[in-house]
């Protein structure tokens, strides 16, 4: 293992392992609304769909801005716009058409990475400055966030955790009780609109470090793990956003230290390793509580059972 | 009667899912200070009429007031029980986080809940007697007290017309005694309430009127004119001979 | 045979081969598990290739699709712990796989130079590069012989438990209660499924194998009223498209199933504003009818009318 010092000595190792913890803060935290509204899967869904966002954004800033076409802030733009029109497209097949909702988002992944996969091959067969690389978006790459980068990240990152809180009462009420947020007069495409523009940053924040495939971990994870350890949303919310952060950066360390290992599967793979502690091990809610609770209930029961027995 | 004195009425409401009607060319009104039963077979449309009027469901046609207002109006004065298994019962939060929910209309986008909101979830919770469930999570509650912490919520809401969907749906006798006292309490106050039924047998015991339905409006008024056991047979479609179900039902 | 002809072979295979099962799929919601199993079976792959050093070895095909289960029966078990809710189950296994596989890539361990491109949306052309030649005349694309068998034991898995899967995938309480295994035949089904994932998996790679399996499915779904008709209409879009997909693939030079996943989608829609419009249609005539009635008869009367059409089938009630 790496020493430490020698660790947040190097520059570039810094910025690995403080982008990725911003990333899995934020994508952490407002996981916890998709994982509550039963929509994890749409975190893929939004995630690959970001990938022909990214690319347009690209090649609409080298060839018509004419400025270098992996700046941050494009990419993140191009990405929010093509993940918000995937989004809305799954739920209209799923609430016009009689396709459910499962498949709906199939088929709204597909096509919209099926159109990000020619796109990538276009960009990469043309002439255009600065594409090299730019298959990273798929998998990621830790190592080549910037500084400016990293202010972007924390910037829109920090944006879709002040929009949480500023509407946390609508969120959670929407959340909840839809119905009943709807008869007090709240408009729910407006909660909706706004409760999946910041799932949708969390998300896209993530493309350039982590990539497009894996992302969907960082968004359903930390909140199905937290879930088994609290019982106020809060809580959850809070709790979500430390375990994203945290298996970031210790996946990021781990990588970095074992050297040529890729840090998004690490990170991933770290988790995963946390859920299933908290699945198994957490302490009112897990695999193991719940067996213990029915042991001893079993045990009085059969207690009781014989004391009347005696009694007769 | 006149429209001043109806909390609220519906006007050639028709709904569909899909392509499916379920409503067809409903006239309904509710006076001020009644019970009102809607009561009717399973898939009559009981929990859509309640959800059109309340625009929870879009309908194909018709339209619906409240003391004499559109919705948008008046929602401060609705209260609004919905089924219990409308919601995720897992959800982490707590007993006293949802009754506080009641608050957030009249709150609007943006304010917070505070003390004051959370004082009247407790005297709400006070009121249908599970003040010491506070702090659980919602889902250690049984079916009656969630029942109970859904009929506080709607309190809290301070209504002067509340709409009930199947309030004593699985709950046991307790609970159901420890709600019918609350709603008594409220009709003596005064207010209005539509209550979703299903049990026939003791709609009676808390409607002063009824309304049977079964796709359109087989009939609405007070209790003694409406709920007749010529109606009941047209509503339920029961056959000749079946007579011993509808003598249970009075 | 010619390239050419064989790659295009290989792709209607292909896609006939995922999209017959994937009416299965898509009637009982498993879309998106779908989506987790061609991700798992990437590490079963890499394993795989470690052991035989043979991409189209039927033992590989066999021990991914293994790794495929596992998303498939780790979802049941997720659900059955009641610790969790939505679609969470489906989406907290095969991220975790499909890292490992990627990891295992990077470590270099069993030699396999997958490209990432290959890896998310496969390459039909290298796929279909190995010839088959019988007495020195190359008779297509080994693979396509491959592809066939999958197909042949789909058509034959399905022909064979059709009813079965029908009531199954309708009802699967009422089938239990009729003594049917409904868990084992879900398990065999979803294992056939991975099989048949793994071996596209050359041809539309991770990604876009999801959409062979659900689309042309979903796309006959939207207007066919009957197992049997969706299932042919399942089979004639597959064709339709994949002919349309290649083509643009072929034109823009890109991944062949990026082409056809692309061409799947905006077929999709097509069909559901085709069907959206004659549903209107169909309505706007009924209303006009509605309002003939309307018009000649008083509306009381309307409403006694619908409880005797409700009613019909039983005896009326003297009014």
């Amino acid at each position: 293992m790496m020493d430490p010092i020698e660790f947040f000595g190097n520059h570039t190792f810094r910025m690995v392992f403080l982008g990725t913890s911003v990333i899995g803060l934020v994508a952490g935290a407002l996981g916890s609304f998709a994982y509550l509204r039963k929509q994890s899967l749409i975190s893929d869904v939004v995630a690959h769909s970001a990938l022909p966002g990214a690319l347009l954004a690209f090649l609409a800033a080298v060839l018509v801005l004419e400025v270098n076409g992996r700046n941050m802030l494009g990419l993140l733009v191009g990405a929010i716009i093509t993940g918000t029109l995937s989004a809305l497209f799954a739920n209209t097949i799923a609430s016009r058409t009689k396709i459910r909702i499962d498949t709906a988002m199939a088929i709204s992944l597909t096509m919209f990475f099926g159109g990000g996969m020619i796109l990538l091959r276009i960009i990469s067969q043309g002439q255009f400055p600065g594409k090299g690389g730019i298959d990273e978006y798929l998998f990621g790459n830790a190592s080549v966030i910037t500084i400016a980068d990293l202010t972007t990240i924390i910037a829109v990152g920090a944006l879709a955790l002040i929009l949480m809180v500023v509407f946390w009462k609508e969120f959670a009420l929407r959340t909840f009780d839809p119905d009943f947020s709807t008869l007090l007069g709240f408009r729910a495409r407006a909660i909706d609109t706004l409760m999946f523009t910041t799932i949708v940053i969390a998300i896209v924040i993530g493309v350039k470090a982590v990539g497009v495939v894996l992302m969907i971990a960082f968004v359903v994870t930390p909140p199905a793990a937290a879930r088994q350890w609290t019982n106020t949303l809060p809580s959850m919310v809070a709790l979500s956003g430390v375990f994203g952060a945290a298996g970031s950066a210790f996946g990021a360390y781990i990588s970095v230290s074992l050297g040529s290992v890729p840090t998004g599967p690490v990170i991933v793979l770290t988790l995963f390793l946390i859920f299933l502690i908290s699945l198994f091990a957490a302490p009112r809610r897990s695999i193991i509580a719940t067996a213990l609770r029915q042991a001893r209930a079993r045990e009085t029961l059969r207690r009781e059972l014989r004391s009347e027995t005696v009694d007769k | 009667m006149t429209a001043a004195a109806l909390a609220c009425h519906t006007r050639n409401l028709s709904v569909a899912y899909r392509a499916e009607p379920v409503l067809h060319h409903v006239n309904f009104e509710v006076p001020v200070g009644s019970v009102m039963g809607v009561v009717g077979p399973n898939g009559s449309g009981k929990s859509t009429l309640i959800k059109a009027m309340l625009g929870l469901v879009t309908p194909l046609t018709g339209r619906s007031e409240f003391f004499g207002h559109p919705l948008d109006k008046v929602r401060q004065r609705i209260g609004y029980m919905s089924q219990s298994t409308s919601v995720d019962w897992d959800f982490p939060t707590t007993v006293s986080d949802l009754v506080t929910m009641g608050t957030y209309g009249e709150l609007g986008w943006l304010r917070r809940p505070g003390r004051a909101e959370r004082g009247r979830a407790i005297a709400a919770l006070e009121r249908t007697g599970i003040p010491d469930l506070a702090n659980r999570q919602i889902g250690e509650l049984s079916g009656g007290q969630r029942q109970r912490a859904f009929l506080a919520r709607s309190l809290v809401q301070e209504p002067d017309l509340y709409f009930m969907d199947e309030p004593f749906q699985g709950i046991d006798a307790k609970s159901q005694q420890a709600m019918i006292e609350v709603l008594k309490d409220l009709s003596l106050q005064g207010k209005t309430i539509v209550i979703v039924h299903h049990h026939l047998a003791t709609v009676r015991d808390y409607c002063t009127h009824v309304t049977l339905l079964n796709g359109s409006i087989v009939a609405s008024g007070p209790s003694a004119e409406a709920f007749t056991k010529d109606n009941i047979r047209i509503a339920y479609e029961v056959r000749e001979g079946a007579e011993a179900f509808l003598e249970t039902a009075g | 045979m010619s390239f050419l002809l064989g790659t295009t072979l290989l792709a209607i295979v292909t896609a006939l081969a995922c999209a017959l099962p994937g009416a299965f799929v898509v009637l009982r919601r498993n879309s998106m598990l779908v989506e987790g199993i061609a991700h798992a079976v990437l590490p079963g792959i890499v394993v795989g290739f470690a052991l035989t050093h043979d991409l189209n070895s039927p033992w590989l095909i066999f021990g991914a699709a293994l790794a495929g289960l596992l998303v498939v029966l780790s979802n049941e078990w997720l659900i059955r712990t009641g610790l969790l809710i939505g679609d969470a189950p489906q989406g907290l296994v095969f991220p975790a796989l499909f890292a490992g596989g990627v990891i295992l890539l990077s470590l270099d361990l069993s030699h396999v130079h997958l490209h990432t491109e290959v890896i998310l949306v496969g390459d039909l052309n290298l796929a279909a590069f190995r010839q088959l030649v019988v007495n020195d005349v190359s008779i297509g694309p080994r693979y396509l012989y491959v592809m066939l068998c999958v197909l042949a034991v789909n058509i034959a898995f399905i022909a064979a438990l059709y009813p079965k899967l029908k009531i199954t995938t309708f009802d699967p309480e009422f089938a239990a209660t009729l003594g049917l295994r409904t868990q084992l035949l879900n398990t065999a089904f979803m294992f056939l499924v991975s099989v048949t994932v793994v071996a596209a998996f050359h041809a539309a790679g991770a990604l876009l194998v999801i959409s062979l399996l659900v689309v042309p499915a979903a796309t006959a779904h939207l207007i066919s009223h009957r197992l049997s008709v969706m299932l042919g209409l399942t089979a004639a879009f597959a064709v339709v498209g994949t002919l349309s997909g290649f083509w643009i693939a072929y034109v823009l030079n890109a991944a062949t199933s990026a082409g056809i996943a692309l061409f799947y989608g905006v077929m999709f829609v097509a069909v559901a504003f085709a069907d959206k419009l004659a549903t209107k249609l169909r309505r706007k005539r009924r209303v006009e009818v509605d309002k003939s009635a309307q018009g000649t008869k008083p509306a009381v009367s309307e409403a006694k009318q619908l409880d005797r059409s409700r009613s019909k089938n039983k005896p009326q009630v003297a009014e």
